[in-house]
């Protein structure tokens, strides 16, 4: 199989392309993984202390933060 | 990025010899620059270990290293591309500098062998780092191959007498290495801080079992 000069040029600079392309793939599918074990990790810390399942699905955390811990007792309650 | 592909694809002069493939040059050195930097990167992190045995510096070798492998795979690839351009063969073994350049390629694969098969822990570390410490020595055989050797195949561009390249050509190549030294870099970081937060993870996990 022949190549001409230009096409091998392109054929470098693709080879490079489709390498970080891949790279940055596996990150992005790695990084969805680990958001996916920190959402499972939250549900677990949220359960313990009580006991009980959470009173309400992650969410946001910049909104879990503003209404205040999900489990453990409630305030005045004893 | 964008700059480096517009000089070196668009701007920057045709060869007089080599013609058009010579446009391979601004990927395929910067790319085996890096690599060299990452495998020596991947070698101070491990004597950092060896030295300081702080933990942390075992993720960073490994890490450096694997960067350089991702990198070094691409240096065999663009070279042999160039090579098919301007030789008419994809591979020789009778070129110092491929051969060399091949063995510490090797050399920091056969690097995932070592860990992957021993138990994760302070020994494993410690075996990686000695290991990655002695392809340190050959970091300098590669790169000086084509110096020390009658090797007459693969160009030699920078000497004594300085680049032997137009003005704009060097600039080219200097942008060129420069961004594939910030791409290096943000993948370093990238790939380290996803190995912590999984590190951390994992330990996360363990406490709340």
């Amino acid at each position: 199989m022949s190549f001409s000069q230009g096409e091998l040029v392109a054929m470098a600079y693709a080879v490079v392309f489709v390498f970080v392309l891949a790279y940055v793939a596996i990150i992005a599918a790695k990084l969805a993984r680990l958001q996916r074990e920190t959402a499972e990790l939250v549900e677990l810390a949220r359960a313990r202390p009580a006991g009980r399942a959470p009173e309400y699905p992650p969410t946001v955390p910049g909104e879990q933060r503003a209404r205040g811990p999900a489990t453990g007792p409630a305030r005045g309650t004893g | 990025m964008g700059a480096a592909l517009l000089l070196a694809l668009v701007i920057a002069p045709e060869d007089a010899d080599q013609g058009i493939s010579q446009r391979i040059f601004y990927i395929h050195v910067p790319i085996a620059l890096t690599a060299y930097f990452c495998f020596g990167l991947g070698a101070l992190k491990a004597l950092l270990l060896l030295w300081r045995g702080e933990e942390r510096y075992d993720l960073e070798s490994y890490v450096a290293i694997h960067q350089g492998t991702i990198f070094g795979a691409l240096t065999l690839i663009t070279g042999a591309i160039w090579a098919r351009a301007s030789w008419g063969v994809w591979w020789t073994w009778s070129s110092n500098q491929l051969v060399l350049f091949l063995v510490l390629f090797l050399f920091y694969c056969a690097y995932f062998m070592l860990r992957y098969s021993l138990e994760e822990g302070p020994r494993r570390a410690r075996s990686s780092a000695v290991y990655a410490l002695f392809g340190l020595a050959l970091i300098p055989v590669s790169f000086l191959a084509i110096r020390l050797a009658d090797d007459f195949i693969h160009p030699t561009v920078f000497t004594r007498e300085g680049p032997q390249m137009s003005g704009t050509m060097f600039a080219t190549f200097c942008v060129s290495w420069g961004a594939v030294t910030l791409l290096a870099y943000v993948l370093y970081r990238v790939e380290l801080a996803g190995k912590r937060l999984d590190a951390d993870l994992r330990e996360l996990r363990e406490a709340l079992r």
